[in-house]
Order: structure tokens, then C-alpha cells, then sequence
């Protein structure tokens, strides 16, 4: 598929063909059912998502490779939640392959560990807490894995330059290196990024503000093997007592970002001797390759609906948020699997349109979350007055004395799989499941989540091993009522629990009923349920 | 919260309060005083205990 590369921050990046499309031989405008714009993290995922449940969609990208031109990586930790979403889409396995597989954060105050944590203790999932790994790598898996699906028209080199909606469509202008030309489109998908000019053009508040925070990441391979471990510094002596960050990625590049003077002149802190220099204070040597240096501020917006008519907003274009966290490409990313299963379902007409609208109920709390939850962490590591910086000295000394003073240390709370706890859509559960090891009726190991691509885009119900005083006929009975429902046991027959894990993340005793959605959310949870309840649950997580 | 007596002896710990302060710069004592507070927080272990005793600490001062 790729033409000759682009040369870009050290990396080569495939280059995609621009293919004339059918609109431009006939000049006859076409209606489509979901038409996506913005081939980033959550553009792509959704395609990826949408292909994967048999459902067709065309994508729009302005450029012909993936990444930003000329900017390196941008996100670079993919937290679990996103890799079970991959392991789901088929890309986790090139994913883990090329990525650095990592689960133990050190945080520093001058020469102390003042914080740490090791997250793989405790968890019940098949795939890692995080792995890092430059996003266009993510992003190129992505365009091969939908390429190899088939099912979406990725079209390359492809500008949106209008985009307009009335009660049954939306029009989209489209600019190519072949000319203009419009399509129709059920449902359009904004992709577009933290500048999306169809968000403004529909003139949306976004309540954008500004940090006078400043950093300069600079990418660098060298010899020597630090730890495969998260390590930041709140105070680095050898950053003039301001924040570092100290990451491995793929092929070997380090990340280190360092805070900078918020009056710092941005282009002289990218220098390349000036980069060099801090290098050089931070390593002990100067064997090293500069890869890529880039300043930034950081910035963050929220809109009230990420629903506006026939037009969804996922990832940046709906919400942005400081760094720190990976609260974003990771949020971008469960965007798109939270509406990719509802999207397949209302154009299957297996459920009605008002399913869509449990997108921004759900979506537009968690990114709030992710919001207040990021802009704690800036505050903690861009004290804006005396008192503050007080307050964190007085965190720093504790945290090397006491373990609460540990708690209070904060240089990011990194991406979850946020619940939706208050959805219209849930009967008291709404929390990701981990996608545990089982296996499947035929005896055969398997996932949750391969599980679910097995049966489609249906909910699943388990009733977690039955004493027999159950109903099990009426659980699978609900199967017939033509809704995409498909039921197990775990235990003699059915499904399997070998480790454990499905118990352990169920919190299930016998005769546990489970609901479980499309994207593996739990959608109801019920000790000795009766078949009425869960068919009660299974109509309210479809809008039906 | 708690806004009756519950001191069991205030004047002993006024007294040590202004002792352990004795012979700090002013930024010294400001983050004694920090430090102080962090602890004294983490044995209340409430959080709704600890929101009001913020809101009664800032109630003399112009509204945030």
C-alpha cells in the first residue's frame, strides 16, 4: 500500500496513494452511512472498530502518511484499557512486538524515590498495565489492520472544507489533489483534532484555556540501559530543580521532557546545543543521538455535548487535557470503542437511534474526570504561588519520611478505563472488565474479548457457575427475541474460568448473572437473577 | 467537624506549637506549618471532615 517513505524525526513513515474517488468520475454525489474525518488514534480505532463489526464506513484524511509531519511522536504510553481494545481489534500482538512493556513508575525529589507503584501487581488482565510506543506506530498498525478488514474506503490526500447538516443528513465538501467534490453521510464522525475547524464551525464552546506551564521533550537514543521503568522527577538537580520525564519508547529512543522556565524563550531552549547541554547534565556524557526536540505548552477544552445532530466528536476534537496521565490519545481511543459498538448496532437497526446519545453521556463525564484528574497533577507540578510551592515542599519532606506523605506526591494518575456509573444505559454496574483468560465452550483458551469477537456485536450474558436452582432455559430463551444477545455458563458445559480471573473481576459467587456489553463493560451484575431482569437490563443498555 | 473543646489540653499544645517554631526564618515556619497540616489530615483520615475544615479555614477571607 505505501509508496516511497517520508524521512521524518529520524523515523521513516509509509506514504499512502491518493485514489481518485468514484465521486470524481461521475461527479454524482454518493450517501454514505458513517463517513469519518481525522485518521489519528481515535479516527482510526473507530474505523478499525467499525470494519472489525462488519460495518462499512469511508475516512477522510487530509495527509497521505500517519503521524504529524515533521513533529515525531506525540502520545507515547498506551495504557491497558487500550491494548485490550487492540488485542480486540487485532493489532495488540505488533503492538507488544515493537513497544516497551513496562509497569513500575519511580517518582524523585532531588537524589529520593518520594513515590512509586508497580501496577502490574493486582491485575487480572492479558495484557500489561502499559506499553509505550511512538503513536504513529499505533496509528500505521491501525491502516494495515483496516486495509487487511477491508470494509472502510480510506481516503488519503482528502480536505474537508464544509460540512453542513439538515434533520436526515450531513454534506461534506471535500478538496483533493484531483479536485472538489461533496458526499452525504448518515452519521459524520469529527476526528480532526485539538483544531477542528468543524467543531468551530458549528460554532461549540469548548471552555479552552491555556497553561503558562512550559516543557521541551527531547527523544535521544544512547547506550547505556536505564530501567525499563516510568521515572520522573518532581525537583531534578540537574534540571535546575524542575520536573523530568525519563520514558523508553520503540527502537530503543528515550523520551526525556523537561520542565522549563515559564518565561523561557521557546526557541532557544530547543537549540540544538542548548538540548545538548541538558543532556549532557542529565546523562554524565555526551554519547548520545538527538533524535527530535520539541517545546511545548500544553492546553486543555471540554465540550458540554460531544453530540451536536448527526455529528460525533471523539478524542481531541471533543476534549483535551494536560500530558500527564496519557489521559489523552488513551481517551481518544476508548471514545471510538464506546461508539464504534453502538454505531454498528443502530445501522444494523438492532437498536434505535437513541442509543447514540448514551455516547456523550457516557464519554463527556469520563473526559470531566480525566480533566479534573489532570489538572490536579498540573498544579501539584506548576505550583502557581509561594503558598503552593510551600504545600509541595512540605509533600516532598513527608513523602521521604512517611508513606501518606507518598499519596500526596503526584506526577500523573495515569489513564483508566473511566465507568460510567451514572449512564442511562447501565443497571447498576458500568465498569470496564479486564479481559481476563477463559475458555470457551469448545475447551479452547481464550480471552474476554475474544469472547466477544467470536459472537459479534452482541451483549453477553454469563450466568457464573448455576447451583441448578436456575432458570437456565430462561436465560437462554432470551436469545430468541431477535435481540444481539447471546448467553453462557461459565462452568460444566459452557464457558470456563480456569485462573480464576472471571470470578475475581466479577466479583461473582454462584449463581452471579453478568451483562456484559460490546466494548466489555459491565452492563448489569445480578446475584440469582430471574430471566425477566436481565431481559429488563438487556432493553434499558439498548435504549429499547 | 468538630467545633466543641476537644483539645485535651489546648494551652499545653498552644505552647508546644509556638516552641517548635522558635528560630525558623519565615519560610521555615510556613512550611512547618504545611507539614503540619498533612499530618494532622492523615489522622482525621475523613474526607468530608477535612473539606469543612478547609471551607471553615478559608471563611475569614475573601470568597475563592
Amino acid at each position: 500500500m505505501a509508496e516511497q517513505p517520508v524521512w521524518t524525526g529520524g523515523y521513516e513513515l509509509p506514504v499512502y496513494p491518493f485514489v481518485p474517488p468514484p465521486e470524481l468520475a461521475d461527479g454524482r454525489p454518493r450517501r454514505y452511512r458513517i463517513v469519518i474525518v481525522g485518521g489519528g488514534l481515535s479516527g482510526l480505532t473507530l474505523a478499525c472498530d467499525l470494519a472489525n463489526r462488519g460495518v462499512e464506513s469511508v475516512l477522510l484524511d487530509e495527509d497521505d502518511t500517519i503521524g504529524v509531519r515533521g513533529a515525531s511522536s506525540r502520545g507515547i504510553v498506551y495504557a491497558q484499557k487500550t491494548l485490550e481494545v487492540f488485542a480486540h481489534l487485532g493489532t495488540y500482538p505488533r503492538i507488544r512486538e515493537k513497544g516497551v512493556t513496562w509497569s513500575v513508575g519511580k517518582t524523585f525529589a532531588g537524589r529520593d524515590v518520594v513515590y512509586s507503584f508497580d501496577m502490574d501487581l493486582g491485575s487480572a488482565s492479558e495484557q500489561p498495565p502499559f506499553i509505550n510506543l511512538q503513536q504513529f506506530y499505533v496509528e500505521w498498525f491501525l491502516v494495515d489492520r483496516i486495509a487487511s478488514l477491508g470494509r472502510c474506503d480510506l481516503r488519503w490526500k482528502s480536505r474537508v472544507t464544509r460540512v453542513a447538516q439538515t434533520p436526515e443528513c450531513v454534506t461534506v465538501a471535500v478538496e483533493t489533489p484531483a479536485g472538489g467534490y461533496t458526499l452525504e453521510a448518515e452519521w459524520l464522525i469529527d476526528a480532526t483534532g485539538v483544531n477542528s475547524a468543524i467543531r468551530d464551525g458549528f460554532g461549540l464552546e469548548t471552555h479552552a484555556s491555556r497553561s503558562a506551564d512550559r516543557w521541551c521533550i527531547t527523544d535521544v537514543r544512547f547506550k547505556e540501559r536505564f530501567p525499563v521503568e516510568r521515572w520522573t522527577w518532581v525537583e531534578a538537580p540537574f534540571n535546575d530543580d524542575r520536573a523530568v520525564w525519563q520514558h523508553l519508547m520503540g527502537d530503543d529512543v528515550w523520551r526525556l521532557d523537561y520542565q522549563m522556565d515559564p518565561d523561557c524563550d521557546p526557541e532557544y531552549v530547543s537549540r540544538r546545543d542548548v538540548a545538548e547541554a541538558r543532556l549532557r547534565a542529565h546523562l554524565g556524557h555526551r554519547d548520545f543521538d538527538l533524535v527530535w526536540v520539541g517545546p511545548y505548552a500544553y492546553r486543555d477544552h471540554l465540550l458540554d455535548e460531544f453530540r451536536h445532530g448527526r455529528v460525533f466528536f471523539v478524542g481531541d476534537a471533543a476534549h483535551v487535557v494536560s500530558p500527564f496521565g496519557a489521559r489523552g490519545g488513551n481517551s481518544g481511543i476508548q471514545d471510538a470503542y464506546n461508539l464504534g459498538w453502538k454505531l454498528a448496532l443502530v445501522t444494523k437497526r438492532q437498536a434505535p437511534e437513541r442509543l447514540l446519545d448514551t455516547y456523550s453521556a457516557e464519554r463527556q463525564p469520563a473526559a470531566a474526570e480525566n480533566l479534573r484528574v489532570t489538572a490536579r497533577t498540573t498544579r501539584f507540578l506548576a505550583p502557581r504561588s509561594a503558598a503552593e510551592r510551600t504545600l509541595r515542599a512540605a509533600v516532598l519532606g513527608l513523602a521521604r519520611e512517611h508513606a501518606f506523605g507518598r499519596s500526596l506526591v503526584n506526577t500523573g494518575r495515569l489513564s483508566v478505563a473511566n465507568p460510567y456509573p451514572d449512564s442511562p444505559a447501565v443497571a447498576g454496574a458500568g465498569w470496564s472488565l479486564p479481559n481476563v483468560a477463559i475458555t470457551l465452550p469448545d475447551g479452547s483458551r481464550s480471552t474476554l474479548a475474544g469472547l466477544a469477537q467470536s459472537v459479534g456485536t452482541v451483549f453477553i450474558g454469563i450466568l457464573y457457575a448455576p447451583t441448578g436452582g436456575h432458570d437456565v432455559a430462561g436465560f437462554a430463551q432470551l436469545e430468541a427475541l431477535g435481540l444481539p444477545f447471546r448467553f453462557f455458563v461459565c462452568g460444566a458445559g459452557g464457558i470456563g474460568d480456569p485462573e480464576g480471573k472471571l470470578k475475581q473481576v466479577l466479583h461473582a459467587g454462584p449463581d452471579t448473572f453478568a451483562l456484559i456489553r460490546p466494548d466489555l463493560y459491565l452492563a448489569a451484575l445480578a446475584p440469582n437473577a430471574r430471566a425477566s431482569e436481565v431481559e429488563a437490563c438487556l432493553r434499558k443498555a439498548l435504549c429499547l | 467537624m468538630i467545633t466543641d473543646p476537644n483539645i485535651p489540653d489546648p494551652d499545653g499544645f498552644y505552647a508546644a506549637l509556638v516552641a517548635a517554631h522558635e528560630g525558623l526564618t519565615e519560610a521555615q515556619s510556613a512550611e512547618l506549618n504545611a507539614r503540619l497540616v498533612f499530618l494532622l489530615a492523615n489522622q482525621v483520615g475523613s474526607q468530608a471532615v477535612l473539606l469543612d475544615c478547609v471551607a471553615a479555614a478559608r471563611k475569614p477571607f475573601a470568597p475563592e
